[in-house]
């Protein structure tokens, strides 16, 4: 289920936290309330490892991660990854990358088997990105934007991107993506789908101006209610299936 | 959007804004400006309307500001033409005006976008002040008051009112604030006023006179009688931010340096509304604006105020005088 929260007042939960099937990041100097909110559904289950990036509290957006590793930006200091290291489970592999584009949360956007890259990465940080996240990397664009990493909001059940996605784009990113997805917005219409929410393949977190709506939405497109999937996926489902054998 | 500090006598600090348009305005050193025109007829029976459409003749509310005569964007140093327009709001508004309103209650995580959604709903009063032909619709100041008994019931109300109680360390003052937030309620207006930095002043005689000009409208014009007499208010409670000197009197104005001022007001109708009150109080403020390095010696202090509404008619006299 979606949960609705806000950082300081801020519904931009995407940017200050990072969540993937194997660990959580969120960032420090936020009051109780937010990481109770992920304590109360993940305590269990995965590690809630509080830092910063560069000393920044924006780390939603600059690094990128799944299952398998963390990739975050050259301005990452040595104690920070450091403490990442010690933090995450052992099998999460986290590399530092010397890439320009420094916000790579907002230039890939990635579940645990294939990630959207901006057009303009490196071509050996793409290489890092298939090797670290075990992943097939494909560099696109969102209705026309190169941001790819803020626009797509990614998990392995579903996916939702930029409300102006025309209907060809997103059956040629549901291709490759191999998952549904969805056109739509978060946080009362804003188009920034990664910046309001983030999500994993059992729950999601969304800024409170989320609307039911909205939320009703992402609750059928990352599968996150038990019930059968909504007409939404029987839609998609022509777009999934490749070839007939 | 990050605030500045507007003091008065702050080098020329870099920019930070996402529009061209807020780049170049931000970039604008000294404009050359021109008075503002005369404001077009209001009509008070029909209030809203669509604001893809200049109407020069019928238009209600629409001030024009014009800077300078060098509209070349790419010239950093020069002015830059800049058409204001102020605009009741709407519902659409809604991003805009909570990113204004972000540090209104210090950094106290409360029910801000209903407190954004009672702003919008009422029309009547209120005034949005956004670029003519900006696609982004940016908002770039608010002005309303609300009365504070008709929203009373609404938990943004209840937490603000609780805010309020909390940050007064002044116990004289806090029957008053008392007494305004219950007892009195009913005549008390909190005037919401929030605006980007560099908004240049120009704009806030037509912005306040527009205001009250409009309360005393609704007085007369509103449908039930309950509001008529809501917008009746007897005084304003204002709640707004000041820089006050950290250690006042350790520095001693040494030969060739300026005075150093004990209060820098971020706007400057507050000093002139702290002047006519008839009470208010100071506390500190946890969240930080973004600042320059003259600013080190200040801290950035919450002001809450109260004005009684027979000031008004002196204030709006001052304001004139102080931006002409």
């Amino acid at each position: 289920m979606a949960t609705r929260l806000q950082f300081e007042n801020n519904c931009e939960v995407g940017v200050f936290s990072k969540l993937t099937n194997a660990y959580c990041l969120v960032a420090i100097g936020g009051s109780e309330n937010f990481y109770s909110a992920f304590e109360s559904e993940l305590a269990d289950v995965i590690p809630i490892v509080k830092t910063s990036i560069g000393g920044t509290r924006i780390i939603g957006r600059l690094c990128a991660g799944n299952k398998n590793g963390l990739l975050v930006p050259h301005t990452t200091t040595d104690q920070e990854l450091q403490h990442l290291r010690n933090s995450l489970p052992d099998q999460v592999v986290v590399q530092r990358i010397d890439e320009r584009l420094s916000a790579l949360g907002n230039c890939i956007a990635c579940n645990d088997h294939v990630a959207l890259a901006h057009t303009d990465l490196d071509k050996e940080t793409e290489e890092i990105i298939a090797d670290v996240l075990g992943v097939e990397v494909f560099r696109q664009t969102i209705a026309g934007n190169i941001l790819v990493g803020s626009y797509c909001a990614l998990s392995n059940r579903g996916g939702m991107v930029h409300p102006h996605t025309s209907v060809e784009d997103l059956d040629e990113l549901s291709t490759l993506l191999q998952v549904p997805l969805v056109a739509g917005t978060v946080n009362r219409g804003s188009e920034v789908i990664a910046a309001g929410m983030t999500v994993n393949d059992w729950t999601s977190f969304c800024g409170s101006d989320t609307t039911a709506t909205e939320l009703s939405v992402i609750d059928s497109i990352f599968k996150l209610r038990e019930a059968q999937p909504s007409s939404i996926v029987d839609e998609m489902r022509k777009s999934l299936i490749d070839t007939y054998v | 959007m990050p605030r500045r500090p507007s003091g008065r006598r702050l080098a020329k600090h870099q920019p930070l804004a996402f529009s061209p348009f807020m780049r170049s305005l931000a970039f604008a050193s000294t404009a050359r400006r021109e008075l503002p025109h005369s404001k077009d007829c209001q009509c008070s029976e029909d209030i809203s309307f669509d604001e893809k459409e200049k109407l020069p003749k019928l238009s209600k509310k629409q001030v024009d500001e014009q800077f300078g005569d060098d509209s070349d964007e790419e010239d950093s140093q020069g002015d830059v033409q800049a058409d204001f327009e102020f605009f009741d709001p709407k519902a659409t508004d809604f991003h805009g005006v909570k990113i204004l309103l972000q540090n209104y209650l210090d950094d106290k995580e409360w029910d801000l976008s209903s407190f954004v959604d009672l702003i919008l709903e009422q029309t009547t009063v209120g005034t949005v002040v956004k670029v003519a032909d900006d696609a982004d619709e940016a908002v770039f100041a608010l002005v309303t008051a609300l009365n504070m008994a008709r929203y009373k019931d609404n938990k943004c109300f209840r937490e603000l009112k609780e805010f309020l109680r909390k940050v007064c360390s002044e116990k004289n003052i806090v029957n008053d604030l008392e007494m305004l937030l219950e007892k009195k309620a009913q005549d008390v207006g909190l005037l919401v006023s929030q605006r980007v930095m560099n908004l240049p002043p120009q704009l806030l005689p037509p912005l306040y006179d527009g205001l009250f000009d409009e309360v005393s409208w609704a007085t007369e014009d509103e449908p039930s009688e309950e509001l008529r007499s809501s917008f009746r208010f007897k005084s304003y409670l204002l709640v707004t931010k000041i820089y006050k000197l950290k250690n006042p009197k350790q520095r001693k104005p040494r030969h060739g340096e300026e005075d150093i001022e004990d209060t820098i007001f971020l706007k400057p109708e507050d000093e002139l509304f702290l002047e006519l009150s008839s009470w208010s109080f100071t506390y500190p403020m946890r969240s930080q604006l973004v600042t320059s390095k003259e600013m080190k010696n200040y801290q950035l202090m919450g002001l809450v105020m109260a004005v009684d509404a027979n000031k008004i008619p002196k204030f709006r006299q001052m304001l004139n005088s102080l931006i002409d």
